[in-house]
């Protein structure tokens, strides 16, 4: 049982890296913290519910899609809001409320429009029965959606370490001042990563239905907890520590089913407390950020 | 002649007095209630709150309650709240009801987690609790009056039929061993902390695997492998509409096979688990079967048939809430709301009791027989075990296969 709860851990945390990296990149780029992510990425699995159930399309092709439209909603949102907000005296501390309502808001409609109960799609579209991992009975749909995380990743670090404006992102998340002083444009290299960091909420909402069970309008609340759990455990603005975040999350959890599993749902606060307290610069953190 | 007139004066006086000591008739009764428009049990709660809805319209259209303390029909006015599925938020909504709105009526919340938190609220303030769905075990005690369930039998009643059917029919199979897997709330804990009991009790098949979790669990698949790994023969899921999905699918995905297994919504919201895990990952599934797969005669109220009927009318097919066994339950609370006016001398809340009390026994409805043990739990619906089985290609149908009375079809039990 021990080798098959690390292994489904692994597999089950590069889901939540996706879930997380996002979150990550804004934080790191703009040092706001957008708590309407769970609502985007509830957005991306209400698209795919959608564009499956009226026009039967693949999942995997809504993740394209939803990648698309969701980059492309980012850049005008971005503008609209970020850009007020960071000229503000304490933007990290506004962000949580302005992003809190946004949160409400997106809630609230989807909840008007289309109701409160559950929405999923069909298992087979990802392929029905298990796979077998080093012994382990995994669910097809989770190697999928595993491998969508790990292509995110890598493209995610391609796009910073191999790209122009990657270049530019990291200098910006190195010091916005700096950057500006040095004539890059910071908002258009800030409104692209906000545009991808929604996107990839968006691509983990496409896939929650099969890792999750169902989608409803309520769940952004409960993934955001996660996603920051994942992300202070894997260090604050660095978008690739959320893959080590996302894997102790992962296996912790599993563990946490196997033996202890009436208190399964405290571990989101146990794995914050634990790194605040012990390692508060996150596990791949240099220094104490400053708050 | 002076005696004359002063006897006749004072039964003037006394008349006029007694005039004034009748209470005037309000200009309408006020019912509070609560519902989840979102979060975890918005699922059942909204079509027990739809469902009310649907029997207050119908009432008001028709001149309004009969309320036999002031011998008149009086219109009711809803006062609903949304609690969003929190309990924190509920608990301050009960209290506004209570002591801001003063409601004539409570109604609970559907389900115990939502109800547990009106429970001890409504006893401080001895307001008389209309508990729709609330069926955790704790909430009725004998120094509690406040308090009647209505629509469905308190938890430790519902798994018995399990427990029987595993005990006889099981055993004759070969079954030896169950797994009970439970999310941790006043519902479903209940239901297998009895179901526990009762295999311990009848010592004919054992319980290998006792696993709570989160009422937040969305993920099964390492508990349904670890459960895979001791080789039950019964598996029984007890969770929310929400862990059912999960479970199910996780079930599926996982390739594990099993002999029986059991999830409490995939009968009771058929429609609702079917839309979100498909037909093949319900096949052969064990569940409870609710009122609206029987079709009993009412002798107060519609008939199911003509229930749904009213039901797709007011709230069309496809607009979001889906008919089941909680929309019974709203539409039935509504009844019992309707012959508690009709018969309370008055609307205090222990002649409301009263009157909810009388009720027991007598009062038959498209949900079963209302009937009430003395601290309030619901013994007389009953829940049958019944059985998902292939129906055609794509469709499933739910059959009751214990107890032998209200059987309509055999059990598949695999192999």
């Amino acid at each position: 049982m021990l080798i098959g709860a690390i292994i489904a851990g692994i597999v089950f945390g590069l889901y939540y890296t996706l879930v997380g990296l996002g979150l990550n990149l804004v934080f790191g780029v703009m040092r706001i913290v957008n708590l309407a992510h769970g609502d985007f990425l509830m957005l991306g699995g209400i698209a795919a519910w959608w564009l499956f159930s009226s026009f039967g399309l693949h999942p995997l092709w809504s993740a394209v899609l939803v990648i698309v439209v969701f980059v492309l909603a980012g850049l005008p949102i971005y503008y609209l809001v970020v850009p007020r907000l960071l000229r503000s005296r304490d933007s990290e501390m506004l962000s949580l409320i302005l992003f809190f309502g946004v949160s409400q808001m997106i809630e609230a409609v989807t909840t008007i429009g289309l109701g409160a109960t559950e929405r999923s799609l069909p298992p087979r579209l990802l392929g029905v029965g298990p796979m077998i991992l080093f012994g382990t009975r995994l669910p097809k749909a989770w190697i999928f959606s595993a491998a969508a995380s790990a292509i995110a990743v890598l493209l995610v670090y391609l796009y910073l370490y191999r790209t122009r404006l990657g270049t530019l992102t990291r200098a910006v998340m190195v010091s916005r001042d700096e950057a500006l002083a040095t004539g890059i444009d910071v908002n258009f290299v800030s409104a692209v990563a906000f545009g991808i960091s929604i996107a990839l909420a968006g691509v983990a909402g496409v896939f929650a239905p099969f890792i999750l069970g169902s989608i409803t309008p309520n769940m952004g609340v409960a993934i955001n907890i996660t996603a920051f759990a994942v992300i202070v455990v894997g260090t604050l603005g660095n978008p690739l520590g959320t893959l080590l975040g996302g894997i102790i999350y992962g296996v912790s959890l599993m563990l946490m089913q196997t033996y202890l599993s009436s208190w399964a749902n405290l571990l989101p606060n146990l794995l914050l407390i634990a790194v605040l307290l012990v390692r508060p610069e996150g596990l791949l953190g240099r220094t104490v950020r400053r708050a | 002649m002076r005696s004359t007139l002063l006897a006749l004066g004072l039964l003037g006086a006394v008349a006029a007095g007694s005039a004034e000591a009748q209470p005037a008739a309000p200009s309408e009764i006020k019912i509070g209630a609560l519902y989840a428009s979102s979060g975890a049990y918005a699922s059942i709660s909204m079509p027990v709150f739809d469902a009310f809805k649907l029997w207050v319209d119908a009432v008001n259209a028709d001149g309004g309650a009969e309320v036999k303390a002031f011998g008149k029909k009086i219109p009711i006015k809803l006062i609903a709240y949304d609690d969003q599925s929190s309990t924190a938020t509920a608990a301050t909504l009960y209290n506004q009801l209570i002591t801001q709105d003063h409601v004539d009526l409570l109604i609970a919340d559907s389900g115990s987690v939502l109800t547990s938190v009106a429970v001890p609220i409504a006893k401080e303030h001895k307001q008389f609790l209309f508990d729709v769905s609330g069926t955790g075990a704790a909430f009725f005690t004998d120094d509690n009056p406040y308090i009647a369930l209505m629509a469905d039998p308190v938890s430790t009643i519902w798994p018995h039929y399990i427990s029987d059917f595993l005990a006889d029919e099981g055993a004759k199979a070969g079954i030896k061993t169950v797994a009970i897997l439970y999310s941790t709330n006043d519902f479903t804990g209940t239901q297998a902390a009895a179901l526990k009991g009762f295999f311990e009790r009848d010592g004919k098949v054992k319980v290998i695997y006792y696993q709570g979790v989160p009422t937040t669990t969305s993920n099964y698949t390492v508990l349904i492998n670890n459960i895979a790994a001791l080789n039950p023969d019964a598996v029984l899921e007890l969770g929310y509409v929400g862990n059912d999905i999960a479970f199910l699918r996780n079930l599926q995905d996982s390739g594990n096979q099993f002999r029986f297994v059991f999830s409490i919504y995939a009968g009771t919201e058929k429609d609702e688990i079917e839309k979100n895990v498909g037909v093949s990952a319900m096949t052969n599934i064990f569940s409870y079967v609710p009122a609206s797969n029987y079709d009993y005669k009412p002798e107060v109220g519609m008939t199911q048939k003509e229930f749904h009927a009213a039901w797709d009318k007011k709230y069309p097919p496809g607009s979001g809430v889906a008919f089941g066994g909680n929309a019974i339950y709203g539409y039935m609370t509504g009844l019992v709301v309707g012959q508690t006016l009709a018969t309370a001398k008055s609307l205090d809340q222990m002649d409301i009791h009263d009157a909810v009390f009388a009720q027991s026994f007598k009062l038959k409805t498209l949900d079963g027989t209302f009937e009430l043990r003395k601290d309030g739990a619901q013994i007389g619906e009953v829940t049958p075990l019944g059985q998902l089985q292939a129906a055609g290609k794509d469709a499933l149908n739910l059959v009751a296969v214990y107890p032998p009375d209200l059987a309509n079809g055999k059990a598949i039990i695999g192999k």
